[in-house]
């Protein structure tokens, strides 16, 4: 009960300042696509693709690596920003006074940003594909899963950078570097062994998988999809455990409200 | 061990124990004429020898909050005092969980608060930081909705309570506009009614008059009383405005170096005061001699003198019972004559600074 009434406010709380920071939220969106033009050209004007195991020489591919680093970059610097920029207004304690504790506070963030964060990436996955003439296949009942699964390492990663943040405030250079980070991660063929161990890999393989070749969520090797989901799984947790390790010494040290 | 309290010790109605919890005696314990204050069935809020210890940079132990003890009955309003560092907001924040205190233990309304910590904040809500506890780019309405939903304040009747609210505090014509659109009082204002509409038993409110204008701080002070009136709520008030303090608590714990130095209802706070500060006229001036021998009898003495030959007025508080003939000697010795002696009027300022220097000076 209280859960809900805690989901339907973060999506009311989160729909209005996403209305009132339109501006905001339509140019980050542009500036994405327009990166993507940018490598798309680059891509055109180099005689043959990089062999890549996500890209795999195709433009394909391209377009899936860039959709769900796109997601991952939302996924991860919504949730941790978002940690500091409430510390920085002053709402974070706030926050933590919720009697369900701001653990569930900040699940319901999660939920909300990718409900909120789900239609304006389609619409750029869309932008992308009429940009390269290249139509994936976009059946919702397998990517809407699989994104889930995916984005859950990202997930992780968010609650850890958040939680450093309560402890170290400015940590906005590790920020930037996960972004490369992520796209290395997207790229690394996941025959390479033990990457499908990494966060995103496998789980863009899946992706990839569902939109180029077709395959439905069910037709998927479901040790892959285990395996992907367990991999999710591990490294939301450790972020998870991190934040609260943060959590502790913030609190310890009194830093919760500070920036 | 003496509590600081001790330096007031001196006021007869009052008696001061301290045992040192950190050599094994237990929780710090204020008697009122021998009847102990702490175990009181009615208590909304009981805080017993809460310590909170930081490291500065340089590593070195800060005591933020030292075996803290106090309670709060329902429906009282407390006053919490003090200068700044002396731990009024840190006890405030342990106090919601918001810092993890190293020692101590908190009730509320019968419950252990870290027993049942998050869901005991079902019974407690703050202002912490004024203005800066809102999103500036949503409106008071969505600030209150949104902040009375994360505690599962919601429904239709909960809402006519906002309105209700909002009417109070003067801000029903500004339910729809951006806080960042408000003046600072009414954004003020506005972050006091997003703790209220969460309609918990228990309200801190740290600095809630904070950069407010004074016909806004009294407007504020109204409703707070008749808030704390007609809703039988209980507040806890941490405030440097001692108008506010003295308006609206009944009851005022005054702080100094994170530990609590006094404990007691503000109406006998003042009437203490008031029967300690004398005003003594003196016909012509006064000597340098007489003032010297003043200031050696009586710490914080002021003598001030008229013009030429005007009269001068000695200013005097008294701790002992036998201060005032001590006085009256030195007075006499020196060949004063006395036009008039008055007590002086006190408000809780002139008490507030009085209590910390000495507690200052004893540290």
């Amino acid at each position: 009960m209280m859960i809900g009434s805690v989901l339907a406010a973060v999506f009311r709380r989160d729909w209005t300042m996403m209305k009132r920071y339109i501006v905001n939220s339509v140019s980050s969106l542009v500036s994405v696509y327009m990166i993507f033009i940018l490598i798309f050209a680059g891509l055109q004007s180099v005689s043959g693709y990089v062999k890549t195991g996500a890209l795999d020489g195709s433009l394909e591919g391209t377009i899936i690596g860039f959709f769900v680093w796109t997601f991952t970059i939302y996924a991860f610097s919504n949730l941790a920003w978002n940690l500091i920029s409430e510390a920085q207004t002053g709402t974070l304690e706030q926050l933590y006074l919720a009697p369900c504790g701001f653990k569930w506070v900040g699940a319901c963030t999660i939920i909300s940003d990718f409900v909120f964060s789900f239609v304006p990436i389609m619409l750029l996955l869309i932008a992308m594909m009429a940009t390269t003439g290249r139509w994936l296949r976009v059946d919702l009942v397998s990517l809407i899963p699989l994104l889930v699964i995916t984005l859950l390492g990202a997930y992780g990663v968010g609650f850890a950078l958040g939680g450093l943040a309560l402890v170290f405030k400015r940590i906005q250079a590790l920020f930037q570097i996960m972004q490369f980070v992520f796209v290395g991660l997207l790229v690394i063929p996941t025959r390479v062994p033990g990457v499908k161990y990494l966060p995103l890999a496998l789980g863009n393989d899946l992706i990839y998988r569902t939109m180029v070749q077709g395959v439905r969520l069910w037709r998927l090797p479901i040790g892959d999809i285990l395996t992907a989901v367990a991999v999710g799984a591990a490294y939301l947790a450790a972020g998870i455990l991190v934040f609260a390790w943060c959590e502790r010494v913030a609190k310890n040290r009194g830093l919760l409200g500070h920036y | 061990m003496l509590m600081a309290a001790s330096s007031i010790g001196v006021w007869k109605s009052w008696e001061v124990q301290r045992l040192n919890p950190r050599e094994g005696g237990g929780a710090a314990t204020i008697l009122f004429g021998g009847a102990p204050v702490l175990s009181t069935s009615d208590g909304a809020l009981q805080v017993q020898s809460m310590t909170k210890v930081f490291r500065d940079r340089g590593g070195a132990m800060v005591r933020a909050v030292d075996g803290v003890s106090f309670e709060v009955k329902r429906g009282e309003v407390l006053g919490l005092l003090g200068p700044n560092g002396a731990g009024k907001t840190t006890s405030i924040k342990c106090i919601l969980g918001l810092m993890r205190p190293d020692s101590g233990q908190i009730t509320l309304l019968g419950q252990d608060v870290q027993a049942a910590y998050p869901r005991i904040l079902q019974k407690m809500s703050a202002v912490l930081e004024g203005s800066r506890n809102l999103y500036w780019r949503m409106s008071v309405w969505e600030n209150v909705s949104f902040f009375a939903a994360l505690h599962g304040v919601r429904s239709s009747e909960d809402q006519k309570y906002f309105g209700h609210l909002l009417k109070l505090f003067g801000l029903e014509e500004k339910r729809h506009t951006e806080v960042r659109k408000l003046s600072q009082g009414m954004k003020q204002k506005a972050s006091v009614v997003c703790a209220l509409a969460r309609r918990t038993p228990l309200v801190f409110l740290d600095e809630p008059t904070l950069g407010l204008d004074v016909e806004t701080s009294l407007e504020l002070r109204s409703v707070l009383k008749q808030l704390a009136r007609e809703e039988e709520r209980t507040f806890v008030v941490s405030s440097h405005d001692m108008d506010v303090i003295q308006d609206v608590c009944g009851r005022v714990v005054i702080m100094s170096s994170g530990r609590v130095v006094v404990d007691d209802k503000v109406s006998h706070l003042m009437s203490l005061f008031r029967t300690r500060a004398y005003r003594i006229g003196l016909r012509g001036p006064a000597s340098q001699a007489l003032e010297e021998r003043l200031a050696q009898a009586f710490a914080g003495v002021q003598v001030a003198y008229g013009d030429g030959d005007a009269d001068s007025e000695v200013r005097v508080s008294l701790s002992e019972d036998g201060d005032i003939y001590r006085l009256m000697d030195i007075l006499r010795s020196a060949d004063a004559v006395i036009d008039e002696i008055t007590h002086e009027e006190v408000d809780l300022e002139k008490v507030y600074l009085e209590i910390v220097r000495e507690e200052r000076a004893r540290s």
